[in-house]
């Protein structure tokens, strides 16, 4: 997945459209034809829009969503005061905007062969990395670089896990479970790599 | 072997049947991918009549499937437990289940060949299955947590599901980690993925190192 080009006007009106479209009645049933009419553009300028045609309209509005909840993710980490409410932050926005995505939710719920090639291997390591290329830098503020990169895909790999596979224990919508999990399990993994130089002031035991 | 003799052999155990049946589309997945498996094939490969496929199959190739891959899973995790034999400190088992798992998936030709010429097919059926494998992770790691040294506030039950979870998504994505390398296996597994939960200072977090 690379990141999402720039998108042209026409464009941006016939995403907008497919994404209602799949959110109502999923991937499969969007025909170009379709899209046109709910965005009230001619064929032909879809067609220009995009030469591709459907599978590059699908591979755009694939990274234009992906793009949108990374970009509320790096949001929710800029306004996280220390690395655990940044990281905990992170899961529960990304939760929150799947959860409230009617076409992801279309997609995960009645189209899976659509999703799950990103829940493993290839398909994975480049989501992955994706991630890491785009919240490792809104982590630096609280770790190195290494470890802010390895923030950045523990997040990604545990709202993976959860999306396959949800559990009450992990239900990341909910804040204080974010919170629970990160303070007990991932916090603790940080404690060498923060930036933030207070040794000096915890009393030696 | 006729037909019938077939039959009444096949009658006999009808375990091991199923098995031979189920090892057989696996083997053929390999060769012929997923997408093109054909149950009169799997059949010939097993040594049994086409029959005798959709009788323990009665949903037929798609059915056959989903239950070689689901089987092949199973066996793929008990080969892995078995490498593990011995292994009992909870970090240095974390370490070596990593380390020879990813070893084993190296070394699956079938799995290897699917997972790259089709992948679409491969994901469905293993994220199908993803609950269970996890649950049954999570109930295996479970002892080896409560004999650990674990850190105060610490529960056994949910720190074995986060482990199951976080092993599980290193099994299938490498993500920015070296597996092939044992110093950042060990680096990983015990310096992150047991760092809120194990006692830190003792070689092992439970004192029984060696």
């Amino acid at each position: 997945m690379q990141p999402a080009p720039v998108t042209t006007a026409p464009q941006q009106r016939a995403l907008d459209a497919a994404l209602e479209l799949v959110g109502q009645q999923g991937v499969g049933a969007t025909s170009l034809g379709l899209v046109a009419r709910h965005a009230a553009i001619s064929r032909a300028t879809l067609y220009r829009a995009f030469p591709g045609g459907r599978d590059q309209l699908f591979v755009q509005l694939g990274q234009r969503e992906v793009s949108a909840i990374l970009a509320a993710v790096g949001t929710a980490i800029d306004q996280a005061d220390d690395l655990e409410a940044a990281v905990a932050g992170a899961l529960h926005t990304a939760a929150q905007r799947v959860q409230s995505h009617a076409a992801l939710r279309y997609v995960l719920a009645h189209e899976p062969h659509l999703a799950v090639p990103f829940l493993g291997f290839t398909e994975m390591d480049r989501l992955l990395r994706v991630v890491r290329r785009a919240l490792a830098p809104r982590l630096a503020r609280f770790l190195d670089d290494g470890a802010a990169e390895w923030a950045a895909e523990w997040v990604a790999r545990l709202f993976l896990s959860t999306l396959v596979n949800p559990t009450a224990e992990f239900d990341l919508s909910d804040r204080a479970v974010c919170d629970r999990l990160v303070q007990r399990y991932v916090g603790p993994a940080f404690v060498t790599s923060r930036l933030t130089a207070t040794t000096d002031l915890v009393p030696t035991v | 072997m006729t037909a019938s003799a077939r039959r009444a052999h096949d009658e006999d155990e009808p375990g091991d049947v199923r098995s031979r049946i189920l090892g057989a589309a696996v083997a053929e997945a390999g060769r012929t991918g997923l997408g093109r498996l054909r149950v009169d094939e799997v059949a010939r490969r097993a040594g049994v009549a086409r029959a005798t496929v959709y009788r323990h199959f009665p949903g037929g190739r798609d059915q056959l499937a989903a239950e070689a891959v689901t089987w092949e899973v199973a066996r793929y995790f008990t080969n892995l437990v078995r490498l593990l034999d011995g292994v009992d400190d909870l970090p240095d088992r974390l370490e070596q289940g990593l380390l020879r798992g990813r070893t084993l998936l190296a070394e699956h030709r079938v799995f290897q060949k699917v997972v790259d010429t089709e992948p679409e097919r491969l994901l469905p059926h293993l994220s199908q299955s993803a609950p269970l494998v996890q649950a049954a992770m999570r109930d295996h790691l479970r002892p080896y947590l409560e004999r650990a040294r674990l850190q105060p506030g610490v529960d056994a039950e949910e720190a074995a599901e986060w482990l199951a979870r976080n092993i599980l998504s290193f099994l299938v994505a490498t993500g920015g980690w070296d597996l092939d390398n044992p110093g950042e296996v060990r680096r990983l597994v015990r310096d992150n993925l047991l760092a809120g939960i194990v006692e830190p200072g003792r070689p092992g977090g439970n004192g029984a190192a060696m």
